[in-house]
Parts: C-alpha cells; sequence; structure tokens
C-alpha cells in the first residue's frame, strides 16, 4: 500500500511537468480577463485627455486587450495537449512567441477596422506602425511578466510536493512493517522460555522505536546513532541466530563526531533483509568506520543471495534514496551515499563531513 | 493424535509454535525443519498429516514447497504462517488457504488444526500466480516410492525430451521427469534456451557451437560431454544469444 502512494505522488510529475496552466479552465479565463481589464485601466490613466475621451478610450482599449488576451490563452489552450511533451523553456518560449504574433495579427485587424470605421482620431491617431510597436512593446512586457509569475507558481507548487514525498519517504524508511511484526514475535517466543531477554528486547525495541518516531532530523553524537544500530542488531541476531554474524570496526571513530539520526541503522537493516534473510548459508555483515581527513567514513557490506526474489528487489532502494535526500540537506555535496555490487557482495560507502558536537 | 510438522527458518518461531501446540495438546510434533527442501525430505519421511508452513524462508520459499508437497503420494494438510503478509493474504484468503500471522494466537492456531484442508494444484498454481513472486521453482522436484529428490535449476544442464519423458541433466547426474518440454520451456525461459524440438538448455553452461562434417550444427557445453544438436531453425539465434552473453 506504502508503494502504491508513493507511486501516485510521483505520478502526476512524470506525466505533466508544464509550468503553463490548463488556459481552458473557467477560472484562469476569469483571471486573465480581469489582469486584461487592470492593463487598461492603467493605460487609460495616463496624464493626458479629457473625461469624456477617456470613458471612449477605456471601452476600446479594453475591447481591444481583452480580444488579444483571449485569443491568446484560446490558442494556448489549444496548444497544450502538444506542448506538454515539451521541456518548459522551449515551451514558454513557444508561448512567449504565439502571444506576441497574436498582438502583431490582431493590432493590424484593430487598424484596418478602426480606419474604416471612422475611429481613427481616437484609437489610431497615430502612424500605423507606431500604433503596431506600441502594442507589441505592451504585450511583450505583460507576456513576459505572466509567464515568470506561472514559472515561479510552479516551482513552488514542485517544492511542497517534494518536501511532502520526502517526508512520507522518511516514514517507510523508519518503519519497516516486517521487522516489527518479526520482532514481536521473538518477544512472544522469548517470553515463555527466556522472559529476561524478552524484556531486553522490548527495551531495545523501544529505543529504536522512539528514535525512528521523532520527526527531529538534527545531528545527534555519533555514539548513540551507533548504540541504536547495536540494539537494532541485537534484536535480529536473536531472530535470525548463527544465520547472522556482525562484524564491528570502528576504532578511529572520533566521539565528538555527530550525524543525522537513522543515518547507519537502515542501512544495515537493508543489509539485513537483503542479504542475510534471504540467504540459505551463514552470512557476515561488516561494519567499518574511519576517520577520512575532515570526513568520517562507514562502508557497510553484505552477502547478495545468487537468487534474489523480485519482490525483494524492487523495493531496495527506498531507504538509500531516503538517506541521499537526507544527506542532500544536511551537508549538500559533502556528504555521499555510494552503493557497488561486486559478484556475490553488495557495499554501501557513507561519507559524511567530520562535525563536532556544540 | 495428529502428526504435525513445523517448518519455519526461525529458531525462536519454531520453539514457539512447539509451546503453542503443546498447550493445544493432543498433538504429536514429529519434526521440524529449517527450509523448503527439509520439509520436502521430512515429510517424505515422517508422514505428517499437517504441516505449519512458513511462508518466507531462504532458497525455496513456503509456496514452492506447497506446491511440491502437493505432488506427493500422500500430501499433508499445508497450514501457512507469516509475520507479515503483503500482498500474499489477499490471494490467501482468495483461494480459501489458511494462514496464521505471526506472532500466532494460540486460539487461531486450533481453529486451523480444526478445519485443515488439503491444498488442490489449482488452488497452489492460483496462489502462485497472485504473488508473482515466485511463478518459477528454484528447485525440481523428482520422487520415487523410497526417496525424495530436489535439483536446484541452477545445476541443471539440459532438459531432453523423449516419448513420454524428460531427462534432467544436472551437473552431478541425470533423471526422468515426466513433463511436458514446452511447459518447462515457458517456466524457465530467463535462463534456458531452446535449440531443438526435444531439447532445451541453460545458458549458464553454454559453451560453444561446432558445426560436423555433415553440416549440422551442436553445442558444447561446460561440466558435460554430450554434445546435443541444434536444429537448424535455432542456429541463428542461438549464436546471437551467446554473443550477447560473451558482452
Amino acid at each position: 500500500m506504502q508503494d502504491n502512494l508513493t507511486a501516485a505522488l510521483r505520478e502526476p510529475r512524470s506525466e505533466d511537468t508544464l509550468f503553463l496552466p490548463d488556459f481552458c479552465n473557467i477560472r484562469i479565463v476569469f483571471a486573465v480577463v480581469m489582469i486584461a481589464q487592470l492593463l487598461a485601466f492603467i493605460l487609460v490613466l495616463g496624464p493626458q485627455g479629457n473625461l469624456v475621451d477617456r470613458w471612449i478610450n477605456l471601452s476600446l482599449t479594453s475591447l481591444f486587450i481583452q480580444w488579444v488576451a483571449l485569443s491568446s490563452i484560446g490558442i494556448l489552450c489549444l496548444c497544450r495537449p502538444v506542448m506538454k511533451h515539451w521541456e518548459n523553456n522551449f515551451a514558454g518560449i513557444v508561448s512567449y512567441l504565439l502571444v506576441l504574433v497574436v498582438t502583431v495579427a490582431l493590432s493590424e485587424i484593430a487598424y484596418v477596422i478602426s480606419k474604416d470605421s471612422g475611429l481613427e482620431t481616437l484609437l489610431t491617431s497615430t502612424w500605423h506602425t507606431e500604433f503596431v510597436l506600441r502594442n507589441l512593446a505592451i504585450s511583450a512586457i505583460i507576456s513576459a511578466v505572466a509567464l515568470r509569475y506561472f514559472y515561479v507558481q510552479h516551482q513552488l507548487k514542485n517544492n511542497i510536493e517534494a518536501e511532502s514525498r520526502a517526508r512520507i519517504q522518511a516514514l517507510q524508511a523508519r518503519i519497516h512493517p516486517h521487522f516489527l511484526f518479526n520482532s514481536m514475535n521473538t518477544i512472544a517466543s522469548l517470553t515463555r522460555s527466556q522472559p529476561a531477554l524478552a524484556e531486553e528486547v522490548v527495551e531495545d525495541l523501544a529505543d529504536l522505536f522512539r528514535v525512528s518516531l521523532t520527526d527531529s532530523d538534527k545531528p545527534v553524537p555519533i555514539t548513540k546513532e551507533l548504540e541504536l544500530s547495536r540494539h537494532y542488531l541485537n534484536i535480529e541476531k536473536l531472530r535470525l541466530g548463527q544465520r547472522l554474524t556482525v562484524q564491528w570496526r570502528l576504532d578511529a571513530i572520533p566521539d565528538d563526531a555527530t550525524i543525522p539520526p537513522l543515518m547507519i541503522q537502515p542501512l544495515l537493516e537493508n543489509a539485513v533483509y537483503h542479504g542475510i534473510e534471504p540467504l540459505t548459508e551463514n552470512g557476515v555483515i561488516s561494519i567499518t568506520g574511519h576517520k577520512v581527513g575532515n570526513t568520517i567514513e562507514f562502508i557497510i557490506t553484505n552477502p547478495v543471495p545468487p537468487h534474489l526474489p523480485k519482490s525483494r528487489r524492487s523495493s531496495n532502494h527506498i531507504a538509500i534514496e531516503n538517506i541521499r535526500e537526507r544527506l542532500q540537506i544536511h551537508y549538500d555535496k559533502q556528504g555521499k551515499l555510494e552503493t557497488t555490487l561486486a559478484g556475490n557482495r553488495f557495499d554501501v560507502r557513507l561519507v559524511i563531513p567530520y562535525s563536532r558536537a556544540e | 493424535m495428529m502428526k504435525i510438522l513445523i517448518s519455519d527458518d526461525e529458531e525462536l518461531a519454531r520453539d514457539r509454535l512447539r509451546g503453542l501446540l503443546e498447550d493445544v495438546g493432543n498433538i504429536d510434533v514429529v519434526g521440524e525443519a529449517h527450509n523448503g527442501k527439509e520439509t520436502l525430505t521430512q515429510c517424505h519421511r515422517l508422514n505428517p498429516d499437517i504441516v505449519l508452513l512458513d511462508i518466507r524462508m531462504p532458497g525455496m520459499d513456503g509456496l514452492e514447497t506447497a506446491f511440491h508437497l502437493a505432488a506427493l503420494e500422500k500430501p499433508p494438510a499445508v497450514i501457512f504462517t507469516t509475520a507479515y503478509g503483503d500482498h500474499a493474504l489477499e490471494a490467501f484468503e482468495a483461494n480459501a488457504v489458511d494462514y496464521l500471522l505471526k506472532p500466532i494466537r494460540r486460539q487461531r492456531l486450533q481453529q486451523a488444526l480444526e478445519k485443515t484442508h488439503h491444498l488442490n494444484r489449482a488452488q497452489l498454481l492460483a496462489l502462485k500466480q497472485d504473488n508473482n513472486e515466485n511463478h518459477i521453482r528454484t528447485h525440481i522436484c523428482i520422487q520415487s516410492y523410497d526417496s525424495i529428490k530436489l535439483i536446484a535449476v541452477p545445476d541443471i544442464i539440459y532438459f531432453l525430451a523423449d516419448q513420454k519423458y524428460v531427462t534432467v541433466r544436472h551437473i552431478t547426474g541425470e533423471v526422468l521427469i515426466e513433463e511436458p518440454l514446452v511447459t518447462l520451456e515457458q517456466e524457465f525461459a530467463e535462463k534456458f534456451t531452446r535449440i531443438h524440438r526435444n531439447s532445451l538448455i541453460s545458458n549458464y553452461y553454454i559453451k560453444g557451437i561446432e558445426k560436423i562434417q555433415d553440416g549440422t550444427h551442436r553445442v558444447i557445453l561446460r561440466n558435460c560431454d554430450s554434445r546435443l544438436t541444434i536444429s537448424r531453425r535455432h542456429v541463428a539465434a542461438l549464436r546471437k544469444k551467446i554473443r550477447e552473453m560473451g558482452k
């Protein structure tokens, strides 16, 4: 179900990424009419002319501007099905040119009509070319502003969507239902045979969930994250018995280093889920950590079973993607997460800058 | 007394089931199996009435195991167990197959034991399709009156059809099965290639192609001395495949 949810959130992006709104939509049409009318007011409010002239001027200007505006959005509305497959930049330029062409064409027509009907004195008291160029200039400025506005609006919407996607991904990466139910079963079993051990598992599980249910992504002391990872592996070791061996090599990690919570534990969870559980033989997960210059590097290695069921393969990258996204937020380009599949071994390399606790 | 076999890859899960079964009473736990293969051999040997079968196990999973079990002479009833069902649960419900969610409640276990049913092949096929996880067998199961044998698919070099039977040549020997080559070809299409009306070879063991005097082509295989004839219309396709694999 969670997979469907992410899919649904991702879908609209791949389908239609055009920044222009749907101009056939009645609300957009209304907005454009309003903007066009405001533009007409601004133009008429110029310094010269008497009151009567202004009224007539307003009506003619409004008529002309509405004509240009409605024709433009009409054409953009018709072109949208084609343009939605284009790059945003290209679609933007084409729309811009379309509006300008519409402006010039309608200016020509307006000029001819007004000349025939004797409105010349008001609308086209100026030269023909001057009239067309003036309209073109106004249209060029206004449509540039409008397109820019739509673009910014679109970016904003995208950012909000991306943020909520990241949130959902975070939740997904944190609460692994499989792990929860397996642990419950471990506890149920131990309660009978070794109650003291069962108690310990409950405590470890509580620690894990306490961290994963908090909203804070603020870096914590690295020792804390490693302790959490140990708690996690303790639970899995109880469940998997001999099948899981863990090798820790973490001598050279400075104690005062910090790391955002749940950067390492999900990688270990991946290693168990994809590397140990489907393996018919016993397997080793190794965690190596050291300080390299001003960075701290972790390498987590797990075996890869020869025939990995498809369902496991597909869910592989949620945790990795989630950690990558968070690394980007915390450390920009200084944080790195690389994975390599070499034969029957899977390596994950996590690099973070060495930042001390305050 | 009901004879029950517990099959689960986790020791603590097996322990808990054993404990629960003791509470239920009037039950004889005849054995425990750690994986699919063991489950099959134990069932063959111990003839349990019921198998409590974990779905997620490494190697051969519970579904495939159930499929092989159903082909046994006296198949046991199967109750599936799982910690977290994902999409599998819907498939089970749709096919009226009994499953228990871990941690298992004693009451539910008791209910399931009371109304155990045997799975038929159609149900199992439907289950496999719904679960799309493992359409493809990881093992071929061969049983005779006194033994049961499993051959891992990656160990199989070729299938060679003859009248009624198909010879399965694998790295340590040969066995006969009664399955049409066509269905084998469909099932293992990803890893095997048809080279003749009567033969299907594993891509992994292909070494090369040779042309003999009378103009026919034969395939050279690793770990195996026999050379199978390639029918004329398959030569080009096989050449292409070898080239692609070389890349």
